[in-house]
């Protein structure tokens, strides 16, 4: 045995480990070192390079990221709300108001089997819920949420997302076959048919709106739409508004259109055999869904990010820290504990049972609470996309009620009424509403 | 036409087939049964012809209501033919009630209808004072229509909610649920139990008006009739509701005749016949109410019919409060009850039809047979009649609209 295998012996546990891990980093921290000095330099210049690149890589981790807590919202919001519809109290234990309650669904279905049928086709069931989840989350990548945040501003924005939101027709199908299940397979084939044909009136009805902002990027339409409430699209295009509004509830498979998962009828639909995350995916995505047709709606003839009359900011803020010369660094030093006294030492003099070091921790939290609402009032203040957001997300989330809305109302319609809606009137009513458009723009353009 | 399953096992494979083995079995998914076809329907029925396919409904599926189970046969979302497979909740409760001697037979035939149990009480309670030749006090009889006709709503709610389910709405039924609780509570307040209750006896019943009861009793009525308007107006005027429920799975009045059927599924084909008019009971000859029938004969002329009984009920209810006499609610009974040998037939109009006991005494102390007649049975016949033709979709609609309870259906 040699000298360092003697000493290797010696070592306890903690020894050994840090005997590994020290020399380890010390390699790896100066490798890392060189690295940076040789290549650094080049990696910064491909970054600035494709600056675009970067972007959409950012866009899309955020995006992806988005996804889920919105869902979380919107399932707690449908809970709740239809809770309230049904004189139900709804969820209220986990969280303020239940407000929780989604999250632990989500570890629920983390948590939980994730079971493949034995006769099931495993690699095109395991590819469904990717391919479902997918195409809802690359349609959010061209939606815009405010002057300037959005994912990509495509020339084909519009065509980009009826593809991908046509591609969620495929995932049902692919789910609906591969489950080895008739309940799957019927609602597979009744997505399928359904989303195929509500596409058609969907795209037409919008091709009016394409023609008055004479371009397909969702961006542009919305800055077509600036100005008062009067220049939104929903004005010049009620039709092909209340047509967008039926197809795109088809489309998410939203009541009164939720055939492929009508638990009356074929129990769960193309989700019946699915559990765990798989099917979590699939809930994700119905949700996802609903927040994209409601933001996409709210998009093309809702205004989007505009406020419904001229908004006075963005304003110019006269804030210049820099002409306090050396007396910023005596702000930031005494301020905050300054301040911290004076908001605590009120609540020290007026009540007799708070202690003095409890003012103190009031007066934490006061101060951190006002340098919080003074850097969002700021935000709000200064930078038009903050109160964009706001415009848009209001907008959305009252489009996104109205989903819930009419799931808590309607009972669902049936097959065949289905399919005749569509063809039967959707359609005409969307050529008619396409005629009348391009004759006005004709008329009006000479 | 061609015989066609899966991995290539014969159609009929007995398990006792070498061929067979329990993997393979497993792996079909089938809903054919394992024995050769025992009558020429049956050997017709399980034979696929092109782009046919079985659907296996039941008897887990979430809106048979209860555990009925139906073989579909289905060409895409068109039902070929439906096989009902039923069974599954069997109890025995006749042979049961032989058994038992005639206090204990009530017992017995409270759950068949658990929806609406009173109404299973009823009508063996009148054979049976009919076999021992009872005078029932008037006051009984009175407390007998009250708290029957207060089940008729609270079915009537229920069958409201369940049918809006089995169409995907998700509301009516909770809000048709207000009621029936209300309900159920004021009677579990009355007799002591909330679904089965066991309130009539042969003689009268258990106990008088309490004063539980009546308080919630009075504050429900002061605003029932606009509890129920306002969960018909959720449904009435919803354009989705009534295309789907009109027109569809129409009963013509021959057929519902010969098929036996009564109650409402009989009244909505225009044959105005109901049991407390046309063979009355207890005090039905003195109230005053109407009977109301529909010529449509289908979902929708189901639906709306029950909603006017719910109305109808409304009025019994206010006549009983109102004329209700003092005096005792039980006759003066001996311990152990031995009727006379002989036979007795009693019918009563329940929520779902005609509700029928045919008891026979040999003297003893038990029924020495009795045979229990129920409507859900004979309205279920209607849907293999129903439904063929129509979507997948349509079959639970059809379901729901004739109200069958699988309780009643396999006794």
């Amino acid at each position: 045995m040699t000298v360092v295998g003697r000493t290797w012996e010696r070592l306890t546990i903690p020894g050994k480990i840090l005997a590994v891990v020290i020399p380890l980093g010390a390699v790896l921290t100066a490798g890392l070192a060189v690295l940076i000095a040789l290549v650094g330099g080049a990696v910064v210049q491909f970054l600035v390079d494709n600056l675009p690149l970067v972007r959409f890589v950012v866009a899309a981790t955020i995006v992806l990221l988005m996804t889920v807590p919105s869902a979380f919202l919107i399932i707690y919001m449908e809970m709740k709300v239809i809770a309230l519809m049904n004189l139900r109290y709804g969820p209220d234990r986990v969280g303020p108001f239940g407000s929780a309650l989604s999250v632990v669904h989500g570890l629920k279905v983390l948590m939980k089997e994730d079971f493949t049928p034995t006769s099931a086709d495993v690699p095109v069931f395991t590819l469904a819920p990717v391919v479902v989840y997918m195409s809802s989350v690359m349609s959010l990548l061209v939606l815009p949420f405010a002057p300037g945040i959005f994912g990509q501003d495509f020339n084909i924005g519009l065509l980009y997302f009826f593809a991908m939101g046509g591609l969620t027709v495929v995932g049902l199908l692919m789910a609906g076959w591969a489950s080895f299940n008739k309940y799957s397979l019927l609602g597979g084939l009744r997505s399928a048919a359904q989303i195929v044909s509500y596409e058609i009136p969907l795209t037409l009805s919008v091709v009016g709106v394409v023609l008055l902002a004479g371009t397909l990027s969702i961006n542009k339409i919305v800055l077509g739409q600036a100005g008062t409430v009067l220049d939104w699209y929903v004005f010049r295009q009620p039709l092909a508004f209340v047509i967008f509004f039926i197809a795109v509830t088809a489309e998410a498979n939203r009541t009164p259109f939720d055939l492929t998962e009508a638990d009356s009828e074929i129990v769960a639909g193309f989700a019946t055999e699915y559990s765990g995350m798989r099917f979590g995916f699939f809930f994700f995505a119905e949700y996802v869904n609903v927040f994209i047709a409601s933001g996409l709606t709210v998009a093309l003839f809702m205004g989007g990010w505009n406020a419904p009359f001229n908004w006075p900011w963005p304003v110019t803020v006269g804030l210049d820290p820099g002409g306090l010369g050396i007396g910023l660094l005596f702000l930031l030093a005494l301020g905050p504990p300054l301040a911290i006294v004076v908001l605590g030492l009120p609540f020290y003099l007026l009540n007799s049972q708070v202690k003095f070091w409890q003012a103190l921790i009031i007066g934490f939290v006061l101060f951190n609470l006002l340098a919080v609402a003074a850097v969002l009032g700021l935000a709000f203040v200064s930078f038009d996309w903050v109160v964009g957001l706001l415009w848009f997300m209001g907008k959305t989330y009252v489009f996104v009620f109205t989903f819930v809305w009419m799931r808590g109302t309607l009972p669902r319609v049936r097959i065949d009424q289905l399919m005749g809606f569509a063809w039967k009137w959707l359609l005409p009513a969307s050529l008619l509403n396409l005629f009348v458009t391009a004759g006005a723009i004709l008329v009006v353009n000479r | 036409m061609t015989t066609r399953t899966p991995f290539d096992i014969p159609a009929h494979a007995s398990s006792d087939d070498p061929r067979v083995t329990l993997d393979e079995a497993l792996g079909t998914f089938e809903p054919i049964p394992p024995y050769p076809p025992r009558t020429e329907r049956e050997a017709e029925f399980y034979t696929l012809r092109d782009g046919e396919m079985f659907v296996n409904m039941g008897p887990q599926h979430p809106s048979t209501h209860g555990v009925l189970r139906i073989v579909l046969k289905i060409d895409g979302e068109n039902v070929v033919d439906l096989d009902p497979v039923l069974g599954y909740l069997h109890r025995g409760v006749e042979k049961l009630c032989e058994n038992a001697d005639y206090h204990q037979a009530i017992c017995y035939t409270d759950p068949l209808e658990y929806i609406s149990s009173l109404f299973c009480e009823w009508s063996p309670v009148i054979a049976f004072e009919k076999l021992l030749d009872v005078q029932v006090p008037r006051r009984a009889e009175y407390i007998r229509v009250l708290s029957g006709e207060l089940n008729r709503i609270a079915s009537h709610a229920l069958f409201m909610g369940w049918f809006a389910l089995d169409l995907g709405g998700l509301t009516p039924i909770l809000w048709s649920f207000i009621e029936r609780d209300e309900i159920v509570e004021m009677l579990a307040a009355l007799t002591g139990q909330r679904m089965l209750f066991n309130y009539f006896r042969i003689g009268g019943v258990n106990g008088d008006l309490n004063h539980e009861f009546m308080s919630r009793l009075g504050t429900w009525m002061s605003k029932a009739t606009h509890q129920i308007d306002s969960n018909n107006a959720l449904l009435n005027e919803n354009e989705i509701f009534v295309r789907r429920a009109r027109g569809l799975g129409v009963i013509d009045t021959a057929t519902a005749l010969n098929m036996c059927m009564t109650g409402p599924n009989l009244r909505a084909t225009g044959v105005p016949f109901d049991v407390r008019r046309a063979h009355p009971y207890s005090i039905y000859p003195e109230l005053d109410f109407d009977i109301p029938s529909r010529t449509e004969g289908d979902c929708l002329a189901r639906y709306l019919l029950r909603m006017d009984e719910i109305k109808q009920s409304l009025r019994i209810i206010d006549q009983c409060l109102h004329e209700m006499p003092d005096g005792p609610v039980m006759a003066k009974m001996p311990r152990l009850i031995r009727p006379r040998p002989g036979r007795a037939y009693a019918a009563v109009e329940g929520p779902r039809g005609q509700y029928s006991t045919y008891a026979i005494s040999d003297g003893t102390d038990q029924p020495y047979r009795m045979r229990i007649h129920d409507p859900s049975f004979v309205h279920l016949q209607a849907v293999g009649l129903l439904t063929p033709g129509n979507l997948i979709a349509d079959t639970m609609a059809i379901m729901a609209s004739l109200d069958p309870v699988m309780g009643g259906v396999d006794k």
